[in-house]
């Protein structure tokens, strides 16, 4: 496997206003911290205090958070330098004008975001980064303005797999005051890596059998390479692999819809002017605060919720299946591998939900099961939940060259 | 609207109760429970909804409301979980209510009531969810502008809501119903559940049938009443008013109305836009262990069904004693400390609880565990107008002294010349007195009247202002006459 160079900041032309919102430096940061020095950046979804969060949406139009996120708490303990907040889709909702990739090749180390499906290795795979996920419920939501909770897991993007442990352990740990997060047992970042020769690789064949030829040659090649490096691959096959998309959207869309339902303009954000009556501010509120891409998504959920709720009860029982198929096949590998491919290369194109499903189809397994997934050179690599620390050493050993 | 006696309809009517429950914060803040007080004092941003907070659950709260469930005979669920119940309403931070819609905290309750018949009625719980209040919504005009506006002091409260089955036949049950609730409830010490208040809320379904049916016709949803009388009469109108359309041909309908307590009527109320529920993916699903349920049966203190028993049993109260005693835990406890204390007869104890302490508390803003009033200072009293130390008239006029002063009631009976007149000779003089002034009612006596021995002891009482004692009064007139 090839090791990455750090991308060259020459290789993009935009200034960093164009790609973020730049924050006042810290006033007395940490000097002695996991990561001092390093240069992050934000999505606006995360709270930093004092500072907008409006989650490139009038529904969150002038919302300034008052606290920071537990993340962000954690980032300005390890003494992390935040730099900005990047400018994102609405509530992160794919990728259209999103600068998170552009922002971390161009001055930062690394960015945190949330990932509802996939956009952390859809940017890593364009933009010749590292990026994780995180299993679900391993890194605190509080603080961050969500979308679709049961989908979706703070991320980080990074130029390289050391800034990646180092941010990962400092914003991976307990937090006493979200009550979803898993309190216990966490992973702990730093650990050794284990011998590559011991572990099994599944390639999962729905997804590789999307590829183009040529693509499918070149995924080809770099599982060849992780071979020569002490890895063992062996082809696997997710029975519900076809699910996966549909899971997504009909649960992700109802969540969003419900979600979506605190952003009314009555307490921040959007209110249209002159409303006859509370209805007639409602309606118009909202009506005027989402786009048309994300509008459509929570129409699409709220039809569900009150027209096809058989359907959402479907798909968590669908989703329940898929999890405890995945956890039979982590009886027989002990990693699973995919491509990115074939959304990447064009993910910041959204016309509609159904062309962001179609690009984020190949990544929508992690999120769906909640299981920790590394992305490095265009491939996704899945681990079983809570097993993020040797997901990441095993990855940066092997992409170091060592076996 | 007056019953139809020609034709007559069986009520057919189910309870939907929220009950606040007395936890120190809200359900899923820090904030301090406390709704009533200066608006929008007691809010943070998890309790407005803003974004980015994240709900922490109060276990505070899952006890009161798990005590809440077997204080109703209930059975914990092993597995609960709260879902998003979506609708759009300024009362709602979030555009949803974190409610337990589908996986309930407890199921298969029952009350049982004395029913009109005085049979016992065993009425069942379908289940008992917990859920957060929502805001509080005031409506008022700037000049000439309507303005509403909004208290999120109650927004988040922890609530129980206890839905019956359409187990209840007439107003009476569904008001007998809400007082063994709240007997029930209060006892648990989990909730105050005063509906004038606000801390209970009733909403009811009334359906009608012809009597003996077991037919569920086409219900009508009654809110805004404010008291268990209310509830009663609201109940009695719908039904009436649904046997008038029925009388007519007309179809009732599935709607919700409104009480109007002003009127004593219900009138149709625009519905709130409601959604379905989808399971909450943030709190995490409550998993009530065994052990946890036995430790909270244990902590339950005696319920006022079992304690009316055994009040009769031990006691030797009467059932309606026995009732009033047991209404709630306060009462229950001062009476059995009196009890014991007084070393008198317990029918006597439980009549002065009933027939002066309590009403004398409750016009003071005082509760039996919240009084001067301790029971071992009435037991001086009742022991000394056991003793025949104070008449029965100046023992009432001690205890409310007693009320007020702090004074025990010996230094008030010797210092306000209480102290029963019992000396033979000063009695004996009494009496010759009162024979001298009224004759004719001596003679009435002496003919046989009886009632005329009670007028004469009267009169002899009012001289003695109170203080003679009467069954000597009695005998020393019997002797002279």
């Amino acid at each position: 496997m090839p090791i990455a160079s750090p991308p060259s900041p020459a290789s993009d032309s935009q200034t960093a206003p164009d790609l973020y919102r730049p924050l006042a430096p810290d006033a007395d940061p940490t000097t002695d911290g996991l990561l001092s020095g390093s240069r992050i950046c934000v999505q606006p979804r995360i709270a930093v205090g004092g500072w907008r969060m409006e989650a490139g949406s009038a529904a969150l139009a002038g919302y300034v958070a008052s606290e920071d996120a537990f993340v962000i708490e954690r980032l300005r303990a390890g003494g992390a330098q935040l730099t900005g907040s990047v400018r994102i889709a609405e509530f992160g909702f794919g990728l259209e004008g999103d600068t998170t990739g552009p922002a971390v090749c161009r001055d930062n180390q690394a960015a945190v975001l949330a990932d509802a499906l996939g956009e952390s290795r859809m940017i890593a795979a364009e933009h010749g980064l590292w990026a994780f996920q995180p299993s679900h419920g391993a890194v605190s939501r509080r603080g961050l303005a969500g979308l679709i909770p049961s989908m979706e897991t703070l991320a980080v993007v990074a130029r390289d797999a050391g800034t990646l442990e180092r941010v990962l352990q400092a914003v991976v740990a307990p937090d006493a005051l979200d009550p979803s997060m898993r309190q216990q047992n966490l992973p702990g970042f730093g650990s050794p890596a284990p011998d590559a020769s011991s572990s099994t690789v599944g390639v999962v064949m729905e997804a590789v059998d999307r590829l183009d030829p040529k693509t499918r040659a070149s995924f080809h090649q770099r599982l060849v390479e992780a071979a020569g490096r002490g890895l063992t691959f062996r082809e696997a096959t997710l029975p519900g692999w076809a699910m996966f998309r549909p899971v997504h959207h009909v649960i992700g869309s109802v969540e969003a819809s419900s979600s979506a339902g605190r952003y009314d303009g009555v307490r921040y954000g959007h209110r249209v002017p002159g409303a006859a009556n509370w209805n007639d501010m409602y309606l118009h509120s909202r009506a005027e605060s989402f786009g048309a891409l994300l509008k459509s998504y929570l129409f699409q959920g709220a039809g569900f919720q009150f027209l096809d709720y058989d359907a959402y009860e479907n798909a968590c029982r669908i989703r329940r299946r898929l999890v405890a198929d995945v956890e039979a096949l982590f009886g027989a590998v002990d990693l699973l591998a995919l491509p990115v491919s074939p959304g990447a290369a064009d993910a910041g194109a959204t016309p509609s939900v159904s062309g962001i499903y179609d690009r984020f189809e190949s990544t929508l397994p992690a999120n769906v099961l909640g299981l920790p997934v590394l992305c490095h050179n265009g491939i996704q690599w899945i681990a079983p939940r809570y097993r993020d620390a040797n997901l990441l050493a095993l990855m940066t050993r092997l992409a170091g060259g060592v076996p | 609207m007056k019953p139809d006696t020609v034709n007559p309809v069986e009520a057919v009517v189910g309870l939907e109760i929220h009950v606040q429950l007395n936890c120190p914060t809200k359900l899923f803040c820090d904030c301090p429970n406390a709704p009533a007080e200066e608006p929008n004092r007691h809010v943070c941003p998890i309790c407005l909804g803003l974004p980015g907070t994240v709900p922490r659950f109060s276990r505070a709260a899952l006890e009161r409301a798990a005590l809440t469930g077997l204080a109703l005979n209930c059975q914990i669920q092993p597995l609960s979980a709260f879902d998003q119940k979506v609708y759009y309403y300024p009362d709602l931070p979030k555009g949803y209510q974190l409610s337990q819609h589908h996986l309930p905290l407890a199921r298969n309750g029952w009350l049982e009531i004395a029913g009109e018949d005085g049979r016992p009625r065993r009425l069942r719980i379908h289940h008992i969810h917990m859920e957060e209040d929502v805001a509080k919504l005031v409506h008022e005009t700037e000049g000439r502008t309507k303005i509403g506006l909004v208290d999120f002091n109650r927004a988040g409260a922890p609530l129980v809501e206890i839905v019956t089955e359409p187990d209840l036949r007439s107003p009476y049950e569904a008001m007998e119903f809400l007082k063994g609730l709240r007997a029930q409830i209060r006892c648990a010490g989990t909730a105050e559940c005063s509906m004038e208040s606000g801390s209970m809320r009733c909403d009811a379904n009334i359906s009608i049938r012809a009597p003996g049916s077991d037919e569920m016709n086409a219900k009508v949803e009654v809110k805004n009443m404010n008291s268990v009388r209310a509830v009663g009469s609201a109940i009695a109108h719908e039904v009436a008013r649904q046997s008038a359309l029925v009388r007519q041909g007309r179809a009732v309908t599935v709607h919700t109305r409104l009480w109007d307590p002003d009127r004593n009527i219900t009138a149709p109320m625009r519905e709130k836009f409601a959604g379905p529920c989808i399971p909450d993916p943030v709190v995490p699903p409550i998993r009530a262990a065994e052990e946890w349920i036995e430790d909270l049966q244990r902590r339950l203190p005696e319920m006022p069904g079992p304690k009316r028993e055994r009040l009769v049993r031990e006691y030797g109260l009467t059932g309606d004693e026995a009732a009033q005693m047991s209404e709630d835990r306060e009462t229950g406890d001062y009476f059995e400390a009196l009890a014991r204390a007084a070393g008198i007869p317990a029918r006597t104890a439980a009549q002065w609880v009933a027939s002066r302490l309590l009403p004398a508390l409750k016009e003071r803003g005082e509760s039996p565990d919240r009084t001067a009033m301790t029971p071992a200072r009435l037991a001086e009293l009742l022991m000394m107008a056991e003793a025949d130390r104070v008449s029965a008239t100046a023992a009432r006029e001690v205890f409310y002294l007693m009320l007020t002063s702090g004074r025990t009631a010996t230094e008030l009976v010797e210092e306000h010349g209480f102290a029963q007149i019992d000396e033979a000779g000063e009695l004996e003089e009494l009496i010759r007195g009162v024979m001298a002034d009224h004759p004719a009612a001596v003679q009435d006596l002496r003919n046989g009247k009886d009632q005329a021995a009670g007028f004469l002891i009267g009169q002899a009482m009012r001289m003695s202002k109170g203080k003679a004692n009467p069954m000597m009064l009695r005998e020393i007139l019997e002797r002279q006459v």
